[in-house]
């Protein structure tokens, strides 16, 4: 592939796992600690975990989030948002009162605690197709994939339009999207397996 | 729900993953590379990495081997053994672990598990009990720590309860009557404990037949169920393994096959 792929670092996520997965298949990813280590990329990734308001207060100090509009929004580079990733692209977090990146109008909210359902969301949940995914080609669903998070995308609004496959866990959520040029999933897909593999070398073949 | 996880737990001596009996060390197994590459490529859900050695000395060596393991392990990455402060637990995180396994730590400073879960989530802290069958005990066992070698005052329901209550987020229980002994897990131990917790427990110890990863979760009530040993010893165990747990009824990650070009993924070098 030989494709230059960002992994955008905002200080506190985690990022060796995503870098390693990357790993496998480009010589070429690097991290971007700030917006301007974004230009020259052919592909982003977003990964995540961590607070929302923490995250969106690195993302903006460092430049990312202007540097992301650009890239993304204008010039259509493709991104990946993973986990707390995906939730940027939304306007705002019931577990903060940042705003984000509000490239879906919708807003991210607590997993409902309920019998059975103990909040967070940890392990292998069955991911159901919603709808012909580019992102999801290559893997057969429903499958497993690896979750670890405490809030979600509702199955509603322009998350919904949006939707390419869903989970369930106490309510239906959303488990990946994509729009244009524009892939998130809530699930770890760096931590998932074959099928994330699969995902991932999908994503940089796009 | 998420499925029932299958886990393999790696056990590290100087580098070189071995298999215990009653928490004695035996034969070597091999390197921990080769064997997450064998796990990573079946179907195991789960790796923990727990670091053994006698003394401390071998620490800075198992902080190169985690991070090489994480750099081939494509599922979460559980590490513990002799973390005693957030410092060393923070290292593992930012070398790929997912979630710190604490044990005497855990013990000795209770307050470790509040710290770790509050810089890095609940679901980061997994603490390990080992217990001893003791009458006088109010819930029939005795916490031990220092790989069982030493005695503590604590019940082990009362100490699961204050665990979790500091901000574990899953809890692994050995019964060191069990461990190794191939006789299956101690299913009175691992009910009690699932049934009266919030939170996941694991299965651990014990394992000498794939009807015994079964009765952990159907007869135990675990969430997960963890082996060491029989995992090593023949062909496609993580995977007969899931078979015999998807055939008696137990929902478990499907065992899916794809083909990824994965052209850099390290291959096996020794240290």
């Amino acid at each position: 592939m030989g494709q230059r792929v960002a992994i955008v670092d905002y200080g506190l996520a985690n990022l060796q796992s995503v870098n390693n997965a990357i790993e496998c298949f480009t010589p070429d990813s690097y991290i971007a600690e700030c917006g301007e280590a974004l230009a020259g990329a052919d592909k982003i990734v977003l990964p995540g975990v961590g607070h929302f308001d923490e995250g969106m207060r690195g993302l903006r100090d460092r430049g990312h989030e202007a540097a992301l509009g650009r890239l993304v929004l204008e010039r259509g580079i493709p991104l990946l948002g993973i986990c707390l990733g995906f939730q940027f692209l939304f306007s705002g977090s019931e577990e903060g009162s940042q705003r984000g990146l509000g490239w879906l109008p919708d807003r991210i909210v607590r997993i409902p605690h309920g019998e059975g359902n103990k909040v967070p969301h940890m392990g292998w949940s069955e991911v159901q197709l919603r709808q012909p995914s580019r992102l999801l080609a290559g893997i057969e669903l429903p499958v497993e994939f690896y979750f670890v998070h405490s809030y979600c995308a509702p199955d509603a609004g322009e998350a919904a339009k949006c939707a390419s496959a869903l989970c369930d866990y106490g309510i239906p959520f959303v488990a990946a999207l994509e729009r244009d040029n524009i892939f998130a999933t809530q699930f770890h897909p760096e931590k998932s397996q074959l099928a994330g593999m699969k995902l991932l070398e999908t994503f940089l073949a796009l | 729900m998420p499925k029932h996880r299958l886990i393999a737990t790696l056990l590290v001596d100087s580098g070189r993953v071995v298999q215990t009996r009653h928490f004695k060390r035996t034969n070597m197994v091999g390197s921990a590379f080769t064997a997450v590459d064998f796990f990573n490529s079946w179907t195991v859900d789960e790796i923990i990495v727990l670091e053994i050695s006698n003394d401390t000395s071998h620490l800075s060596r198992m902080q190169e081997i985690v991070a090489e393991l994480s750099r081939r392990c494509f599922v979460p990455l559980s590490v513990g053994g002799k973390i005693r402060d957030l410092e060393l637990a923070r290292r593992y995180l930012r070398l790929g672990a997912d979630k710190i396994v604490l044990n005497t730590g855990a013990v000795e400073w209770p307050e470790l598990i509040s710290e770790i879960a509050f810089f890095f989530g609940r679901q980061c802290v997994i603490v390990s009990i080992d217990a001893k069958p003791d009458e006088g005990m109010p819930s029939g066992y005795r916490v031990m720590i220092d790989n069982a070698r030493r005695e503590t005052d604590l019940d082990v329901l009362d100490w699961a309860h204050r665990a979790v209550d500091l901000g574990a987020g899953e809890l692994m229980i050995n019964a060191t009557s069990h461990d190794g002994s191939k006789q299956g897990y101690d299913l009175a131990l691992t009910n009690k404990v699932s049934t009266s917790v919030p939170v996941p427990v694991i299965a651990m110890g014990g394992v000498g037949k794939l009807s015994d990863f079964v009765d952990g979760i159907k007869r135990g009530g675990a969430d997960a169920v963890a082996a060491g040993n029989i995992l090593h010893y023949f062909e496609h165990s993580t995977k007969k393994a899931k078979e015999a747990m998807a055939a008696a009824g137990v929902p478990v990650r499907h065992i899916g096959f794809y083909k990824v070009a994965m052209p850099r993924r390290p291959k096996y070098r020794p240290f």
